[in-house]
């Protein structure tokens, strides 16, 4: 990653200072677990409820479908990698806006940190907050039995991924919003419409024949996808291709991110 | 020090800093004055590697800024216009972040923040959420963050505006103990009693240049005289009277309303006599006199 000259990095182009990074994921984690009574809410309850509430509930009006032996087993992955996307995103969209409005980023760019090592720490940040729900909400649904204990450790990986695809797209939207309310996008737009069309709640072979390339090209699904394949225990070639496609997208959207970023806060 | 030589920047259109030079010796306080949109601000950040300069080129301690930024930063204590607090973290929590991010060790920044927090009387709020403090608090958190690596230059934006009188007084004994400290200082600031108690040199900006630089006395000196006039007229006549003797004169009128402040440019003291219907105070010329002299009456936006 190169760096323009006003971000002028001592010790070569390439040189990553951990510690700016190590500082910033450090920051997260001590704030976060300030508020943690509030913030188990999100990580395990809400998202638990609607695992309740649409494995045990809907589960019985519906007949199991492709390769899984109940509706219930079906959704846990898809509930799952949805909590996941909702974390990261929100934490590189609301709560990196908050950090850009009231001047936290710039405070923290008077220290001898890059914007580079900045949004390094709160995709890193971004993603534990995915792996948090990930394996809570995996280990509530390994309680009810809809999913195998092991494959909750599987789980991990399409996590960490689908947490960097949301956790560097959620700055598009932080470094671009002119004002708080813009940012209510990121839900109507992106989160909410995505954590139902990805193939989680029903299989895409449902879809029409014409929307169904496009729920497959969304950025969720490759993550669900290869969840599933972890949970049902069916991995075969198209979690591979899932797993490629998602790394793809990281490749594009995190230059992009830190480009935006920097001509957010560099002026 | 600090040394800045044909500094521009602009942003798009504006020309934000149009050309501007000087330079900071060790251990001395250096004020830049200036309106809003000055260019003061502008110039500050671009010194802090917060901002790609345009041409031209600052060094800090004989560092550049444009080639080796983070290294500027390692030595920098910053003080920008707003607080930036963290109001996820405590006061502690906001210092020993920001000393971690510096390069000192976890427990050493803990131990720096505490003793900042001691000397800036702010360490029975250590535990406080930031957005509990008082502007006061909220801006001397800010100075007390800069000096956690006991930098040998400090940059500080304003760092009394908004501050009640009290505040004030309170940042400015601190500035006073940290220039006794021999620590380097560039501020900004728009209120002439801090630069003229503060500021062992200064320069006026306005509209991204330097109009002049100097001591406070001497810049008193040059553009209002150690006596000024103030002068109340009971009729416009009286003041028309006033415009025409001062005109072409080294006199300078400046007209606020029946009010009206003659300053001098070689130092003399304006003697006004025979116009009917004015009365004459003297009182010592001051950086305000200068300011104005300097930069006219017009208003300014942001």
């Amino acid at each position: 990653m190169t760096l323009t000259a006003a971000e002028n990095r001592a010790g070569g182009a390439g040189a990553i200072r951990w510690r700016s990074v190590q500082g910033i994921w450090l920051r997260h984690w001590v704030s976060y677990i300030r508020y943690w009574k509030i913030t188990i809410t999100w990580v395990l309850i809400e998202p638990a409820v609607a695992l309740v509430a649409v494995g045990a509930g809907i589960g019985q009006l519906v007949e199991a479908v492709e390769g899984a032996d109940s509706y219930a087993e079906f959704v846990t992955p898809g509930i799952i990698m949805g909590s996941a996307m909702f974390h990261a995103l929100f934490e590189t969209s609301w709560n990196a806006y908050h950090r850009i409005d009231n001047q936290i980023y710039e405070t923290q760019l008077t220290t001898p940190i890059s914007v580079f090592e900045l949004t390094l720490g709160d995709v890193a940040w971004a993603v534990t907050r995915s792996l948090f729900t990930t394996v809570a909400v995996a280990a509530f649904a390994a309680a009810l039995g809809w999913i195998d204990e092991w494959m909750v450790i599987g789980i991990i990986i399409p996590a960490i991924l689908s947490g960097m695809v949301f956790g560097t797209m959620g700055f598009f939207f932080a470094a671009t919003a002119p004002y708080t309310v813009f940012l209510s996008l990121v839900f109507t737009l992106v989160a909410t419409p995505l954590y139902f069309f990805s193939g989680s709640f029903f299989p895409i072979s449902v879809l029409p024949n014409w929307v169904e390339p496009i729920a497959w090209a969304m950025p969720l699904t490759p993550g669900v996808h290869m969840a599933r394949g972890f949970a049902t225990n069916t991995l075969e070639i198209t979690h591979l291709w899932s797993a490629l496609y998602m790394i793809g997208m990281i490749a594009v959207f995190w230059p992009t991110a830190v480009w935006l970023m920097r001509r957010r806060l560099i002026k | 020090m600090i040394r800045v030589s044909d500094l521009h920047k602009r942003f798009g259109d504006i020309h934000a800093v149009n050309g501007i030079s000087f330079e900071v010796k060790r251990g001395e306080t250096y004020g830049l004055l200036g309106p809003n949109g000055a260019g003061k601000t502008t110039t500050m950040r671009m010194l802090s590697a917060l901002s790609p300069l345009t041409s031209g080129d600052i060094e800090v301690g004989g560092i550049n800024v444009t080639e080796r930024g983070r290294e500027v930063r390692e030595i920098l204590g910053v003080v920008t216009q707003h607080d930036g607090h963290d109001s996820g973290l405590t006061v502690l929590q906001n210092l020993a972040l920001h000393g971690y991010l510096q390069g000192l060790s976890r427990s050493r920044a803990e131990e720096r923040a505490v003793e900042v927090l001691t000397f800036f009387g702010l360490e029975d709020r250590k535990s406080a959420n930031v957005y509990e403090l008082s502007g006061g608090m909220k801006r001397r958190l800010a100075i007390s963050r800069a000096l956690l690596t006991q930098p040998p230059v400090v940059v500080l934006d304003e760092p009394t505006t908004g501050l009640d009188p009290q505040s004030r007084n309170r940042v400015w004994e601190q500035l006073a103990v940290m220039k006794r400290a021999g620590v380097t200082v560039l501020m900004s600031t728009h209120y002439m009693e801090e630069a003229a108690t503060l500021c062992d040199r200064l320069s006026i900006m306005d509209h991204g240049k330097i109009l002049d630089e100097g001591a406070p006395d001497e810049l008193v000196e040059r553009h209002a005289g150690e006596e000024v006039a103030q002068v109340r007229t009971r009729s416009e006549e009286a003041l028309a009277a006033l415009r025409e003797r001062l005109a072409g004169t080294t006199f300078n009128l400046h007209e606020v309303g029946a009010m009206a402040t003659i300053t001098s440019d070689n130092g003399k003291r304006p003697e006004i006599s025979g116009i009917d219907g004015i009365r004459v105070n003297y009182r010592s010329g001051n950086l305000e006199d200068v300011f104005i002299t300097l930069t006219g009456r017009d208003l300014r936006d942001e």
